[in-house]
């Protein structure tokens, strides 16, 4: 199985790194940052691709690490060419754009599997499958916190431009719409705030979101672009008819640094989680999507559940900008 | 100083006397309770004077009288105290309905007596550690927060907190108010607008009123929130539950969790994880201020208006639920 990896910046190069752990070879890699690919290429002895059309011959799986805009386009074009998809998330920038990228993989008969890696981390796992397990009875009330601060970019940064990333209420806290929907089933209504809608000079970014869920559930998302680097908190508390589960990485974090500094530390360009763990949870998933394009095993993420969740992200802007809440339409009937 | 309790439906009242035995220059006058098998065993049990009906222990002129009914009877005994010229203290909610939260403010207002609404968050010392922060301009501005007020279903205490007529209603009323003025005293702006969602998961067989429920509301100076005001705890979590926010800011963010000073207990006799409490009692601190406002004869530090506000927000967020929209708060 050869993958061409499509974008080079933090999270192409973690894919690539994942994909190594796999028995597929990486073809190579295609980015608007030729240097960077170059460096990846070598690393990985694959190739350099000028454009995703010269890539697209060469490979039989397509994983898209490209800005959230790109991701459309890109998608249809490998779909065409009847190429398997990875995708990252959000994975597309509207509903619109990714209920076409689902149809598009569908009828090409290719796979669509999206890269909702929160459904891999071990912490998140294991809290999905106690409530599976019936440990709490039925979720109730959840409470998803996703902290850290602003994307950098050396340059372009598009994570901030709402045209191409969507913002903190869809680039960040789509992590935690998909994890409630994976806890406590689909959402029929949408109610969102965030700083930067109300404060348009504030030098950090807030969202603050409340998802009502058909099984009469609720939760509660919270994503902060509003902490000094290189902080990156989660936490999650799912309280339930019979008990209650939670989850703060500050608390379970195993080693507590008191290292004396003696120059300035560098946070990289987007925060990430790390708790040290044997195996990377971007490479548990990378090894379950291997599986799935190798001997069609089931994974845990849905193409659907990408459109379900930028469905959430698209109505969680809507409402910022209204202050109503916003009912979402069912993606069976539309 | 007298002053007097009137009630234990709430449990607060007990703490109360505590509260006030260790004050100086204050006297515990008595108590007084329209069950009067309660109030007569408490009485007894806390060695305090018992009067058979709240006209007697008015009668023998208290300066003041701390509430502590059913939420929905609150009205007819801050008429009483005030017909009489005695100060309140009233627990909260200050009343479940505009109507009653009105008139207790108007009538005492008219009376010229002190009325102050028992939020003793107000009191905490991390919390006002905060809002001194806050008016030194430690934060810049601020542009939200991110709240709980999550506890265990209260009718471990009394059955009445989940009686939809006594309460008023279930969570939303039991938890909102707290936050709502906690939050109104660190922005001194007014609650504009409120989105609120409820359930009933937890304890479903058991009461009729919400047991979980997430708010989200927003300020006349564009600062926004979210309150989850859910009786989400179990039994046996370590503690009865808690009060915590995230507040965001020019500067960055804040947490505080206001019940986090604990020491963590497990005994053999429990057979579960307990935290015990040794941050400062912020009910004393607020009765405290009671009396002072009293001798002092001026007004609290928190007013009935600021109880009267809270239940406007409280009541919005109960529209919505019903609505399923952003409602504008009613504001008298």
């Amino acid at each position: 199985m050869k993958v061409g990896i499509v974008g080079v910046g933090f999270m192409g190069t973690t894919h690539a790194s994942g994909w190594a752990d796999t028995p597929a070879q990486i073809a190579g890699f295609t980015a608007e940052t030729q240097d960077e690919a170059e460096k990846l290429a070598m690393q990985y002895q694959a190739k350099v691709y000028s454009s995703l059309d010269a890539m697209l011959p060469d490979v039989d799986v397509v994983d898209i690490c490209s800005p959230t805009h790109l991701h459309h386009e890109m998608i249809l074009k490998a779909a065409a060419a009847g190429k398997h998809i990875v995708c990252e998330k959000p994975l597309a920038r509207t509903t619109q754009q990714a209920r076409e990228v689902v149809e598009a993989c569908s009828k090409a008969g290719v796979q669509l599997l999206v890269a909702h890696v929160v459904r891999f981390f071990p912490e998140y796992a294991l809290a999905q499958s106690a409530i599976a397990n019936g440990q709490i009875g039925k979720p109730a009330v959840l409470r998803l916190h996703r902290g850290s601060y602003r994307p950098k970019k050396p340059a372009g940064n598009w994570f901030l431009e709402e045209s191409k990333s969507g913002g903190i209420l869809m680039d960040l806290m789509i992590h935690d719409y998909d994890y409630a929907r994976w806890i406590a089933g689909d959402v029929e209504t949408v109610s969102a705030r965030r700083v930067t809608e109300s404060h348009s000079d504030a030098p950090v970014d807030y969202g603050l979101v409340i998802l009502g869920h058909k099984s009469g559930a609720l939760s509660h998302i919270a994503g902060s672009w509003a902490y000094p680097p290189p902080t990156f908190i989660t936490r999650f508390e799912i309280a339930g008819e019979h008990g209650l589960i939670e989850f703060d990485s500050e608390a379970t974090a195993p080693i507590h640094n008191l290292i004396l500094k003696t120059g300035g530390s560098d946070a990289p360009d987007v925060g990430l989680p790390s708790s040290p763990v044997s195996e990377s949870p971007y490479t548990t998933q990378l090894k379950e999507f291997y599986a799935a394009l190798a001997d069609g095993k089931p994974t845990r993420v849905r193409a659907t559940d990408g459109l379900a969740s930028v469905q959430i992200a698209e109505a969680a802007l809507q409402s910022a900008r209204t202050n109503q809440p916003v009912t979402l339409q069912s993606l069976a009937e539309a | 100083m007298k002053i007097g309790i009137l009630s234990f439906a709430h449990h607060h009242g007990e703490a109360y006397i505590s509260n006030l035995r260790r004050m100086d220059n204050v006297e515990l006058l008595g108590v007084a309770d329209d069950d009067t098998t309660r109030g007569e065993a408490l009485a007894k049990q806390h060695e305090a004077r018992y009067f058979p009906s709240y006209e007697a222990l008015l009668e023998a002129k208290p300066d003041g009288v701390i509430i502590c009914t059913e939420n929905n009877r609150h009205r007819s005994l801050v008429e009483m105290a005030a017909s009489c010229g005695v100060h309140v203290l009233c627990e909260k909610p200050i009343a479940t309905t505009h109507a009653d939260a009105k008139a207790i403010v108007d009538v005492c207002s008219q009376a010229g007596i002190v009325l102050m609404t028992a939020f003793p968050m107000r009191f905490s010392v991390p919390l006002l550690e905060i809002k001194a922060r806050l008016d030194n301009g430690d934060f810049g501005n601020v542009y939200c927060f991110n709240a709980t007020n999550q506890g265990e279903l209260p009718t471990k205490h009394r059955a009445w907190f989940v009686d939809p007529d006594l309460a008023g209603g279930g969570a939303i009323m039991d938890h909102t108010v707290h936050l709502v003025d906690i939050m109104r005293w660190f922005i001194g702006s007014e609650v504009e607008t409120m989105y609120a969602h409820s359930n009933k998961i937890f304890h479903a067989d058991e009461v009729q009123v919400e047991t979980g429920a997430l708010e989200m509301l927003t300020f006349k100076n564009n600062v926004f929130a979210t309150i989850d005001a859910s009786w989400c705890r179990p039994q046996y979590w370590p503690t009865w539950g808690g009060l915590t926010f995230e507040m965001v800011t020019q500067r960055g963010a804040v947490f505080v969790d206001a019940f986090r000073q604990n020491i963590n207990v497990y005994s053999h006799n429990a057979q579960r994880a307990n935290w015990s409490y040794w941050g400062s009692d912020m009910n004393h601190a607020m009765v405290n201020e009671f009396a002072s406002a009293i001798r002092e004869n001026r007004e609290p530090k928190v007013t009935g208006v600021d109880g009267l506000r809270a239940v406007e927000a409280t009541l919005a967020a109960y529209e919505s639920t019903r609505t399923g929209q952003t409602v504008q708060v009613q504001r008298a």
